[in-house]
């Protein structure tokens, strides 16, 4: 890839079908000699100069998740390009690109046809270009890295010498799409884009975004959630150097915009600061100063040990099969807050003028922001500009954006551009964590084994309740259509939603990061108690016939058994999961359906002197569909083991007196380089459409780690994280 | 308030700053070098990692009073076109997911391979250790690690 810096004359050409329109303008140069390319937008998605010049847009918030450098490669494959033709550029806000967000794993699997149209589209025109160039059929040409060839004939025409005359073509419809063998790109490891430029520092994160004259704003929130601004002393504070105004800025309606906080703003980050540590405000707090994960705890105790508020699956009878059962086993797991912990803190920059509005900053979703901020201001939302910048991390912290209102309403009260900048403090204080809950299981095998019975009674603090959706409070908590649902003759469902101040979002994997933990976990009970080995009693389960299962929630409609018993038979084999376990190495094992994907685990621990289990190699088999870019795809797939192993482990959100009581990473650990295990995954050769990769394999690892201390110790541990549990407490 | 003149990447460069004022934000907030990331405050996560006089300190915490007569080294000063053989192993080996860690974990590590130039795995460990990666590129950083010591032969 090349950066492409010249003087030249731009001028852009859209489609005619999609306006006609023509711009130029020329760039500052003194040197007219020079040479002058045009540049030509066959789409929104690339544009081709007439110098040969290739650049493809990457069109959603890059988050670590690899999609600046994916999203542009399912273009180019169907561009006919090479991969070092091209520049990738950052698109900002543009509704042409259809959704602009990330979430769900969903940028590959529901951009890959617009994308996969763009390239060829584009491909098409030039090839027509052309062939009437040439006087031939288009069914004569064809195009290979970038240039357009007749047929027999060696020499082309590149793609810059054609554009012009492609441009005036009409965009064709259906256009023919290459076959997956054909594939030059896809299914490749292309090394990230930004590599060189985050190897050397350059600035290109939303703190790193901030235009010179900005101010920043540190604002106090309320240490209890939802706590209001009843006075403040900032006499103090507008003492320091550089601190330059002191203002209070009000809530919003929304639980999911800005807090009622008081903003210091500053000439640099130090002293806005240290000016806010001098701050003396007065809170006023109307309910929750002693909500704790003790209150919350025993609300969710009392509402598993009741008929849930809402039925979400009723197949057969389980208390008939209950009552008849020769075995039947109880069990009570929990899972903790959990906090995202974006290594870069939340930030955002506004410029709020009297008819525009210009913004950069991190967020997950770069598409809604100029409607929130049209609706604060007032500014029609053509009249606003953003632009996205890489996001240090994300994780589903960055789907909220209450610290993008801040920016804006901070900059339009003050009418000033305005950065704001969050500490770490801030952070995990005031984050939308994953919901807590606990989950009691019933289950009932028969004489032989057989799984007769299932009956889970959940409730967690609902992230649609907190927010106060029309949706179902149940909605990415738990999932009625899950593995082994419609495997058990009788199988029954209930989720009842608590309450709480604690403000609750989307976690990486939200919903997932916990069913899988307990139904995997669960499961492993069960063929335990059915003296059965744990992965031979879940294809037992599943059954060797072929089956399409409906799966209302996101990832389906519906789920194949065939692909779920691939990687669970895959992972076992190559995890060396037949082989005796050794006096040191102990395995557990986990698989599971979310999102469209399917992912087996197996993991490997050896126990220290205190039994705390040392993760030494974790095996994981994928079937994602058409892969796009391996290198990328891995680094997802690794990612997400060791989330999911550092929640697991230490992850766990103290509440009290209706804040949280952890202050940075001293009290809020997360895992280190040398606990990091050997990984090695497996992605299966598939011509199935792609699906997202960036949540997948950190749900199964809390179970495949708890049944590996089960395989070792006899010991089951149904409550996260492991640190708190009473096995470690006792001990440590 | 109070001017410094501070050795930064081999070049002399003065600011008139809050003698407290952490190294980091001057750098970030006074000179406009953005490389040197804030991640915690604390000198908890590594992520502000930078060289005073060859060794990896965290700038976050370091008043700039502290700093001057030193030689300060940033992920800019650590070569202009990522020729050095750490940057050379992290895009080599694709570490980044994020990114917003690497400078930090990139000038730990160069730090250690400058002092020991073979260190064995307890002392990656034990240096490494002290930069967190949000995303879970450790094995990849442990892979550059040792392909950087590979290229610095």
């Amino acid at each position: 890839m090349t950066t492409h810096i010249n003087r030249r004359k731009f001028i852009r050409v859209s489609g005619l079908s999609s306006a006609g329109l023509l711009l130029a303008f020329h760039l500052p140069g003194k040197n007219t000699q020079e040479s002058v390319a045009e540049e030509v937008e066959l789409n929104a998605y690339l544009k081709i100069s007439t110098d040969g010049h290739i650049q493809i847009v990457a069109k959603n918030p890059e988050i670590g998740q690899g999609v600046k450098t994916s999203l542009p490669m399912i273009i180019a494959e169907e561009l006919e390009v090479d991969w070092d033709q091209i520049e990738v550029v950052q698109a900002g806000a543009d509704s042409r690109l259809g959704a602009q967000f990330a979430g769900g794993s969903m940028s590959v699997k529901t951009n890959w046809d617009a994308l996969r149209n763009a390239g060829a589209t584009a491909k098409a025109m030039l090839i027509q270009a052309a062939a009437n160039e040439w006087k031939v059929s288009n069914a004569d040409c064809y195009a290979s890295a970038g240039v357009v060839y007749r047929k027999g004939k060696k020499k082309g025409k590149p793609y810059g010498d054609l554009v012009v005359a492609a441009a005036k073509l009409e965009v064709p419809k259906d256009v023919p799409l290459k076959a997956p063998a054909d594939y030059k790109i896809l299914g490749k490891s292309i090394p990230g884009v930004d590599n060189l430029a985050l190897v050397t520092g350059k600035p290109l994160f939303g703190l790193d975004a901030r235009p010179s004259g900005a101010l920043i704003a540190v604002l106090q929130r309320s240490p209890v959630f939802g706590g209001v601004v009843e006075s403040f002393d900032a006499t103090a504070a507008l003492q320091v150097p550089g601190v330059v105004e002191v203002v209070e800025v009000k809530a919003s309606a929304s639980k999911m915009q800005n807090r009622s906080s008081v903003a210091v703003l500053a000439k640099n980050t130090w002293s806005a600061m240290k000016g806010r540590s001098l701050l003396q405000v007065k809170w006023k707090v109307e309910e929750g100063q002693e909500e704790s994960n003790r209150r919350i705890r025993s609300e969710l105790d009392k509402l598993t040990n009741q008929k849930g508020e809402i039925e979400l699956r009723n197949d057969g009878n389980v208390e008939e099969a209950f009552a008849n059962a020769p075995t039947v086993l109880e069990a009570t797991y929990e899972v903790p807050f959990l906090y995202h912990a974006t290594l870069e803190p939340q930030n955002y920059f506004a410029d709020v003028k009297e008819d525009s509005i210009y913004l950069s900053g991190s967020t997950q979703v770069p598409g809604g922001i100029p409607g929130l901020a049209s609706r604060i201001t007032g500014i029609p939302v053509d009249k606003i500009t953003l632009d996205q910048n890489r996001n240090g991390g994300g994780f589903g912290r960055r789907l909220t954006a209450d610290y993008a209102v801040e920016a804006i309403v901070l900059s339009q009260q003050l009418k000033q551009p305005v950065q704001v900048v969050w500490t770490r403090e801030d952070d995990i204080h005031h984050d939308f964590y994953r919901p807590a809950g606990m989950y009691k299981f019933k289950g009932a095998l028969d004489e032989n084994g057989k799984l007769r019975a299932w009956h889970l009674r959940s409730a967690t603090t609902s992230r649609y309740l907190y927010r106060g959706s029309t949706e179902s409070p149940h909605t990415t908590e738990v999932f009625p259509d899950g593995f082994p649902a419609g495997f058990v003759p009788n199988f029954k469902m209930e989720y009842s939603p608590v309450a709480t101040t604690v403000p609750t979002g989307a976690w990486r994997a939200p919903g997932h990061n916990a069913t899988c933990f307990i139904d995997q976990s669960f499961l492993d009970e069960l063929a335990h108690a059915a003296d059965k080995d744990p992965v031979k009693f879940r294809l037992e389960l599943l059954g060797n016939e072929d089956k399409t299962m409906p799966y209302a929630d996101h990832g389906g409609p519906n789920y194949s058994t065939k692909r779920l018993r691939r990687v669970i038979e895959e992972a076992a084999d190559w995890g060396g999961w037949w082989a005796p376990p050794t006096r040191f190495r102990h395995r557990g094992f986990a698989a599971h359906f979310m999102f469209g994907a399917y992912v087996a685990q197996v993991v490997e621990i050896q126990l220290d002197e205190k039994n705390w289990p040392i993760v030494k190699h974790v095996y994981a088999v994928v079937d994602c569909g058409i892969l796009i870019n391996k290198s990328g795809a891995l680094a997802q797939l690794e990612g997400g083991i060791i989330d999911g192993l550092s929640a697991a482990l230490y992850g766990g959100v103290k509440i009290r007196e209706g804040r949280t009581k952890q202050d940075n990473f001293d009290t809020y650990p997360l895992l280190r380089y040398q606990e990091a295990p050997r990984i090695d995954i497996q992605i299966l050769k598939s011509t199935e459409r792609p699906e997202g990769l960036g949540e997948m394999t950190l749900p199964l690892i809390s179970a495949a780690l708890c049944n590996a201390i089960f395989a070792a110790t006899g010991e089951r541990i149904r409550s996260l994280p492991l640190k708190d549990n009473e096995l470690y407490r006792k001990s440590s | 308030m109070a001017r410094f003149t501070l050795n930064i990447n081999g070049k002399q460069r003065q600011v008139d700053v809050d003698p407290e004022m952490p190294l980091l934000w001057v750098l970030r907030d006074e000179l406009d070098m953005k490389g040197t990331k804030f991640g915690c405050g604390k000198a908890l996560c590594g992520a502000c990692t930078v060289h005073l006089n060859g060794a990896a300190i965290r700038s976050c915490v370091l008043p700039v009073s502290a700093t001057v007569g030193a030689q300060i080294t940033t992920i800019e000063g650590l070569s202009e076109d990522g020729s050095h053989p750490v940057q050379q192993a992290w895009m080599e080996v694709d570490v980044p997911q994020c990114g917003y860690c690497q400078a930090g974990q990139i000038m730990t590590a160069s730090a250690l391979l400058a002092n020991n130039p073979k260190p064995n795995e307890e002392e990656v460990a034990a240096v490494m250790s002290g930069n967190l990666c949000r995303c879970g590129t450790y094995p990849r950083i442990k892979k550059a690690i040792d392909r950087a010591i590979e290229l610095s032969r």
